[in-house]
């Protein structure tokens, strides 16, 4: 209304732009893949009231070690993929233990300690762009060279969407309710989430709690930026246009899927079509970016404001007379 | 019979204005235009987003819209939705780092008509363009070397790329020609184009080691005010900036897309451009195209506030004798502006720093050397990553 546009024209373009042709959909699914991916993770550890705000970074920190493999290390073509996909695990998980070591260790606040790490990550790309990684073939200007093709992760069709990164994030999201549920790790985990003296009652090592939820967290988010990197650039960029926030985004993705790898599978795709709907709204209608981001912010504002009610249920009583 | 001629009149008259209407409906273009930055930058997409505007007034043929702020691994997406939702005939993309993108959608969609700025990736339907800047700032250069007191100019550059290094050069060399013992002192930010805080701790620090005059690439105007508060004299970047210093702003440079613009959209418009023909079409425009200009504002080449200090300031010039900057720049500005003439800043002989012969006598420098430029000039200072052994 603002802009002259009247909501229904902004809402059925925002709606279009999420799920209204395959080029939409195939857009809202790039983002769901990230954003499942971190989150389901960040489920895990939320769950166990690890608050790992680091995933930007050990987004970040997978995208490098998948760099580094697919232009220094160059293993044979066959297992390239492979290995990218376990060292940016490796690399996320191993980004995430700096602040799981400092909480067991010497009891700093992982919220704090996670973000730091963030600024850290986000400045190593930049050296490592600016610096010894510059490529030969873009011109002094800061991105590595680009991957073999082996390196590529194959897509949908036409599409940016990399069939393989979606289908782990499935199966992340389901194995990870599974793992919560049925195993007693997960057990344990829920115990020290839920009331951490009972797990001391118990026995329970919180100490390996934290440090299992954050590696698998980091590691997952490790894991979706080597996607990032090997399924869209195919080289090293600036840190702010490989992740685009999925670190910060996957924490609403988890927190709205109430700490369940289940609902993820929802929520990561609502906040992906809400990303792709705001595009949209760019695109189509000359919305200036920041009207797009305070219009996301309001809805995701409206969302979390609300979701308290979802707790509660409509009943109607009757006064008992006396 | 009389009546018979005039249906007949009032038919073709109808029948030409349907024609004339359905015709030139069948004739209307439009263009998407994609932007790295925000347009409220005052730097690269901003001076893109003006043209596209006077783009748009100029055409009642063309119809435009644009998208700003648009990540670099998302460009192919924005591209995907601009043809597909949007119907666009061509698509303008404004960032090195969109190159691969947009030449992936080129191929994707063959029947339309793509154009990159700042890339060297061509198709037959993806031409690719850029103003560029070197003669401004060796003009620039000729002031800076005039003005400074205490022979230490002060650089802010973003990142290490031969464009920027092409452009130090050019200023150096024209700090020199006048001032033969003035050095540029340069700092990288290396952080992003846009970057007023690194920007402002980077002009401090300059001036804190002794520089009097500021010249700078970033998009904000945080360097002409930094100086502004200081007292010194700076050269603007891209937009114009003297409303931020009306005092201490001597010139800068100014970039004029829409010279570009106006041309390649009225040769695709007249059938000259099309899908199959672009392989080799690179615009590489400069003072001489009317692409970039010299000045403080559009229309002012020299802020009037240093008039007298630049004519004062007379030198025994090789060329033309003895001659006052302000005369000197003035007379440089139309020597390389004339096609016939056409001066070139890269003129050999130019050593770079190292004391290697970089362009020899009577050469010079063609517009490959020109894009891929790593060395420095004599009288560059600092840090310069990438330089050849």
């Amino acid at each position: 209304m603002l802009y002259r546009i009247s909501p229904l024209v902004a809402y059925t373009v925002f709606f279009r732009g999420a799920f209204g042709s395959w080029y939409a959909i195939s857009e809202t699914l790039k983002r769901t893949i990230p954003l499942l991916l971190v989150g389901s993770g960040l489920a895990l550890a939320f769950r166990a009231q690890v608050l790992n705000i680091g995933a930007e970074g050990q987004i970040l920190f997978g995208a490098v070690a998948a760099t580094w493999v697919a232009l220094f290390l160059s293993p044979p073509a066959g297992v390239t993929l492979l290995v990218m996909f376990l060292l940016g695990f490796l690399a996320g998980a191993g980004w995430a233990l700096i602040p799981a070591f400092l909480k067991t260790r010497f009891a700093v606040n992982e919220v704090l300690s996670s973000l730091m790490l963030n600024y850290v990550a986000f400045n190593v790309v930049l050296y490592l762009i600016a610096g010894p990684w510059k490529g030969k073939s873009v011109r002094g200007f800061t991105y590595t060279d680009t991957f073999p093709e082996s390196a590529w992760l194959g897509t949908l069709g036409m599409t940016k969407v990399p069939y393989f990164t979606l289908f782990s994030g499935i199966v992340v999201a389901i194995l990870g309710y599974y793992f919560l549920k049925k195993t007693a790790w997960g057990f344990e985990l829920r115990i020290v989430g839920n009331s951490p003296d009972t797990a001391r009652l118990l026995g329970i090592s919180e100490e390996r709690v934290i440090f299992l939820t954050m590696m698998l967290s980091g590691g997952l988010a490790g894991f979706a930026g080597v996607g990032e990197v090997a399924g869209i650039h195919h080289l090293l960029r600036h840190p702010s246009h490989i992740s685009l926030g999925y670190g910060y985004t996957a924490i609403i993705v988890a927190w709205l899927a109430r700490a369940n790898p289940l609902a993820t599978l929802l929520t990561a795709f609502l906040l992906g079509a809400l990303i792709s709907g705001g595009d949209a709204l760019r695109v189509s209608l000359g919305i200036p970016f920041q009207v797009v981001s305070v219009f996301n912010g309001l809805i995701l504002f409206f969302l979390i404001a609300t979701e308290r009610f979802g707790h509660y249920r409509v009943s109607v009583r009757r006064k008992v007379k006396g | 019979m009389k009546r018979s001629v005039f249906i007949f009149g009032v038919v073709f008259w109808v029948l030409f204005v349907l024609s004339g209407v359905v015709f030139a409906q069948g004739l209307k273009l439009k263009a998407g235009f994609i932007y790295v930055g925000p347009i409220g930058d005052l730097g690269w997409s901003h001076a893109h987003e003006k043209a596209r505007q006077i783009l748009e007034e100029t055409y009642p043929w063309l119809d435009t819209l644009y998208v700003e702020a648009v990540p670099e691994g998302e460009v192919e997406g924005v591209i995907d939705r601009l043809i597909n939702q949007e119907k666009v005939d061509i698509v303008v993309t404004t960032s090195f780092g969109f190159m691969d993108g947009t030449f992936n959608a080129a191929q994707k969609y063959p029947d339309k008509i793509f154009f990159h700025c700042s890339g060297f990736k061509r198709a037959p339907n993806m031409a690719t363009f850029m103003a560029d800047f070197h003669q401004i700032y060796y003009l620039n250069g000729l002031m800076a070397g005039a003005l400074t007191k205490s022979g230490k100019i002060g650089y802010v550059g973003t990142f290490p790329i031969p464009e920027l290094k092409r452009h130090i050069n050019a200023f150096t060399l024209g700090v020199r020609r006048v001032n033969p013992r003035a050095e540029v002192h340069v700092r990288w930010l290396q952080t992003a184009w846009y970057d007023p805080q690194g920007a402002k701790e980077a002009s401090e620090a300059l001036i804190s080691e002794g520089i009097d005059v500021l010249a700078f690439t970033e998009d904000s105007a945080t360097v002409v005010q930094v100086a502004g508060e200081k007292g010194l004299p700076s050269f603007g970047h891209y937009s114009p900036m003297l409303s931020f210093a009306p005092q201490t702003l001597v010139s800068g440079q100014l970039v004029h897309w829409e010279a570009i613009y106006l041309d390649f959209f009225a040769k695709v418009y007249a059938g000259l451009y099309n899908n199959t023909n672009l392989e080799k079409v690179d615009y590489w425009w400069l003072l001489g195209d009317g692409a970039v200009e010299l000045g403080a504002d559009f229309g002012v080449p020299i802020n009037p506030a240093f008039e007298e200090a630049l004519k004062g300031y007379v030198v025994d010039d090789p060329v033309y004798g003895k001659i006052s900057v302000y005369d000197l720049v003035l007379t440089v500005e139309k020597a390389m502006a004339d096609p016939e003439y056409a001066f070139s800043p890269f003129a050999g002989p130019i050593k770079d720093r190292k004391g290697v012969v970089r362009v020899p006598q009577g050469v010079r420098l063609p517009l490959q050397d020109l894009i891929t430029m790593e060395w420095a000039v004599e009288g560059v200072s600092g840090p310069w990553p990438g330089e050849p052994e």
